[in-house]
């Protein structure tokens, strides 16, 4: 049976910033579609309201002609739309069948035999009993699908699915997403990867700040004309030039290990590894396997044995962050308003919290506010902060322009090296670039980066070295030049 | 020294009749808790219950409406906390404080006319049947209903959140709300259920004490137990079946100590007085000591307000 499911001029206004403005659709099932916008286009929240969590303010929806009321999640399942969010809608503590049986009104023995059979007709296999805590991010996306195979939907809407996936992992959802689309259910992608869309989709429609701006056949496009439309202008591409790095050691970690005592952690064991001068090393990796331990003993949030680390001819492995700044080294973590800034407090306050001994901010225990202001306004305009408001909290600013600043108040010092954490995470296409081209900037200059992350594009983009981190291992050091993205995705799945 | 079988027997029903205030409003406070509510007014929902029920008693002349009557009370006590909490979104501990202080006021204020009144006598179920088996007699037969429904409880608010669809949802609340509101659970709806469930149970708790345990109103007569239930609830690791275990623990070591005082031990008051609070403190710490346990069993939403922007 055929589903059309039509959009007709749907608007929704949030306070200071109009969320979808005007937008119409139309999506015939047998296709996948996509959606394609940065972050803040609107996407999310047109998908929203197709799955009943926001209310538009104008506008209608039609599903095969008829139109539909979606006041709530719950007039979505009862017209059949399931819906995948990107951040997991799943009850952490509950087992998998728990949170399968929670919005069903079929009794366990029913229910574990549809189970059952959708897990053997897609090849799932997830163990119905455990907490969902457990669980892999990959898995748990599956239990989300699941979910709405359930109810036998019409139309299945997946919002940015494969932000937490492997390449593996995602390969395998492309396959099942084709196979759902064989079968007649009409499905509609949300995504900012432009690869992505390339490689699964029939038809793609743009969006930019709120509107619709184009829709087309996949295979009138291409990557970049794809990118051109979603950004609105044109995008240079940016690549590294090769040179031939100095062979000066910068930075060497030998027999680095960390036993954790919290249950939820991964143990570092045994690593090694040394960089020279204007590298720089990618560590690759499934997140949770041991990327946030790795940045937090390399920063020393944690602190380890005094020899395992010697940076610039020093060994500085018992030393706490602040004290490693005083050697040179500056830091990005993951994430931006719990790890980097505070989000509360000024730009300016935040640009002071690095305080390094011999950035005179503080006289006498007062606080030098013009200095702090001057140096906040350097950072602004040196490094491309979309704003002048230097009294704004942190917390207003936009993702790309917080990690704009982070990684200014970073690098204003000119540290020797910069270790990094996911720093595009989340970010959209301009300010990725922007990013990009101050990482490779500062190679240029002779300094060095440890980049920990898991977008492998990235990685493969910016790195010189290469190296994947398993359940706390780390793989052998890789020229950046021999690895593909496919050998990166079996060596982070723990295979050789 | 020759101890009567029967004594022991008689000590030990007199333990768990101290430990039922404890596990009714324990267990009501843990259905709370589960939706991811805090409500530290768990002491002001009992003296409004031991009150009302009191002055029912007195005025009606009937057990039964006196019995309800102090469940509505900790209901409509209750519904205060909701209606600020859920529909005004304010703070949990600070609404919760603040009704406890006010229970123990308006409680004083009603009860000035009742202080001094003799209680009603208490009608005791299988009575007949107190002296036919030694030692188990004294704990099994001639109590008050209440008192059976007490021990039964933790059984069924363990049944109640593992087995049914009910209680599942409550879990669910309780982990995630923005997950349970998208999935279509009404988590306002929820949680105000489970919110005045616990008012009733904590209303229960405070007439027992009123009518049952020591049957006469005095000024402040929980003494406390609240805080009580309220640590059993979090030491426990949110578990009905520890709560009944530290309830007996504290009921245990509070009558105990009382003997002790009685023959003259000779060990400081002070001491012995809070001997009952630190031992069950510890022994439920060493028996939930599975973090992982912990962690699946946490409210992760607790104290947290939840709102639906659209």
């Amino acid at each position: 049976m055929n589903t059309n499911l039509k959009i007709s001029n749907v608007t929704k206004i949030y306070p200071g910033c109009v969320a979808n403005d005007d937008v119409s659709l139309e999506f015939n099932s047998g296709k996948i579609y996509a959606l394609l916008g940065e972050n803040g286009a609107g996407k999310s929240t047109l998908v929203k309201i197709l799955s009943g969590v926001v209310i538009p303010d104008e506008g209608k929806i039609y599903l095969n002609k008829n139109i539909l009321k979606l006041n709530s999640p719950s007039d979505a399942k009862k017209n059949d739309i399931g819906m995948v969010f990107q951040h997991f809608n799943l009850f952490e503590t509950l087992s998998v069948f728990e949170n399968l049986i929670i919005d069903t009104d079929e009794q366990r023995e029913n229910l574990k035999e549809k189970i059952d059979t959708i897990m053997k007709k897609y090849n799932f296999s997830v163990d119905l009993d455990v907490p969902v805590l457990n669980l892999s991010a990959g898995q748990k996306q599956k239990v989300e699908i699941i979910r709405c195979l359930i109810r036998s939907p019409k139309v299945l809407i997946m919002d940015e699915p494969t932000s937490v996936l492997t390449e593996q992992e995602t390969s395998e959802l492309f396959l099942s997403l084709k196979k759902f689309s064989e079968e007649g259910i009409l499905i509609i992608y949300i995504t900012h990867k432009l690869k992505e869309v390339m490689q699964l989709c029939d038809e793609v429609a743009v969006m930019r700040r709120g509107k619709l701006v184009s829709v087309s056949q996949i295979n009138n496009e291409n990557i970049e004309s794809l990118a051109n439309k979603m950004v609105g202008q044109d995008l240079k591409t940016i690549k590294k030039k090769k040179e031939n790095t100095s062979s000066e050691q910068l930075i060497k970690i030998t027999n680095l290990n960390f036993t954790s005592e919290d249950p939820f952690e991964t143990n570092l064991v045994d690593i090694n590894f040394s960089l020279n001068r204007g590298e720089c090393l990618g560590i690759a990796g499934i997140s949770g396997n041991g990327q946030s331990e790795l940045f937090q003993v390399l920063s020393g949030e944690i602190i380890s044995n005094k020899n395992s680390i010697e940076f610039n001819k020093n060994f500085i492995g018992d030393l706490n962050p602040q004290e490693r700044r005083e050697y040179l080294m500056a830091f990005s973590p993951e994430d931006r308003l719990e790890q980097a800034a505070i989000p509360q407090m000024a730009i300016f306050e935040n640009v002071a919290l690095n305080n390094f001994k011999s950035s005179n901010f503080f006289n006498n225990g007062l606080i030098n506010e013009s200095k702090i202001k001057e140096h906040s306004k350097k950072i602004i305009s040196e490094f491309n902060v979309n704003t002048d408001n230097i009294d704004l909290k942190s917390q207003f600013l936009s993702g790309g322009n917080l990690q704009k600043l982070i990684i200014g108040r970073e690098l204003i010092t000119s540290p020797d090296l910069l270790i990094c954490f996911n720093p595009t995470w989340g970010l959209d296409v301009g300010a990725i670039n922007y990013i990009h081209e101050t990482l490779i900037k500062i190679n240029e200059q002779n300094k060095s980066i440890i980049l920990i992350s898991t977008d492998t594009d990235e990685l493969l983009k910016l790195s010189d070295k290469i190296s994947v981190i398993h359940r706390g291992k780390l793989s052998k050091i890789m020229n950046a030049e021999d690895v593909t993205s496919e050998k990166l995705g079996i060596l982070m799945g723990g295979g050789n | 020294m020759i101890v009567d079988i029967n004594f022991v027997g008689l000590i030990i029903a007199s333990i768990m009749a101290s430990a039922v205030p404890l596990i009714l409003a324990s267990c009501g406070e843990l259905i709370t808790e589960r939706s991811g509510v805090l409500n530290l007014g768990v002491e002001g929902m009992m003296i409004i219950g031991a009150i009302s029920g009191f002055a029912l008693m007195t005025v009606t002349g009937s057990l039964i409406i006196a019995v309800f009557g102090a469940m509505l009370a900790g209901v409509l006590i209750s519904t205060i906390f909701g209606f600020l909490t859920q529909t005004l979104i304010t703070n949990h501990v600070a609404t919760g404080l603040a009704l406890t202080i006010f229970g123990i006021g308006i409680s004083a204020m009603i009860g000035k006319n009742f202080v001094g009144i003799p209680g009603k006598e208490f009608p005791v179920l299988f009575e007949g049947l107190k002296d036919t088996i030694p030692l188990l007699s004294p704990i099994l037969f001639g109590h008050s209903i209440v008192f059976y429904f007490a021990f039964a409880l933790p059984f069924i608010t363990s049944y109640f959140l593992k087995k049914t669809k009910i209680g599942l949802i409550v879990r669910a609340v309780g982990d995630s709300p923005e997950s349970a509101s998208n999935q279509g659970i009404n988590v306002r709806f929820v949680r105000y259920a489970c919110i005045l469930y616990g008012g009733a149970m904590c209303g229960l708790a405070g007439a027992y004490l009123s009518m049952i345990y020591t049957p006469q109103w005095i000024e402040n007569m929980t003494g406390g137990r609240g805080w009580i239930a309220l640590a059993l609830v979090v030491f426990s690791t949110w578990n009905p079946i520890k709560i009944l275990i530290g309830a007996m623990i504290f009921g245990g070591l509070t009558i105990i100590q009382f003997h002790m005082q009685a023959i003259g031990v000779r060990i400081p008051v002070q001491f012995l007085t809070a001997l009952p609070y630190i031992v069950t403190i510890i022994v439920l710490v060493v028996i939930s000591r599975d973090s992982r346990k912990i962690r699946l069993s946490t409210p992760s939403s607790l104290g947290k307000s939840f709102y639906k922007d659209n």
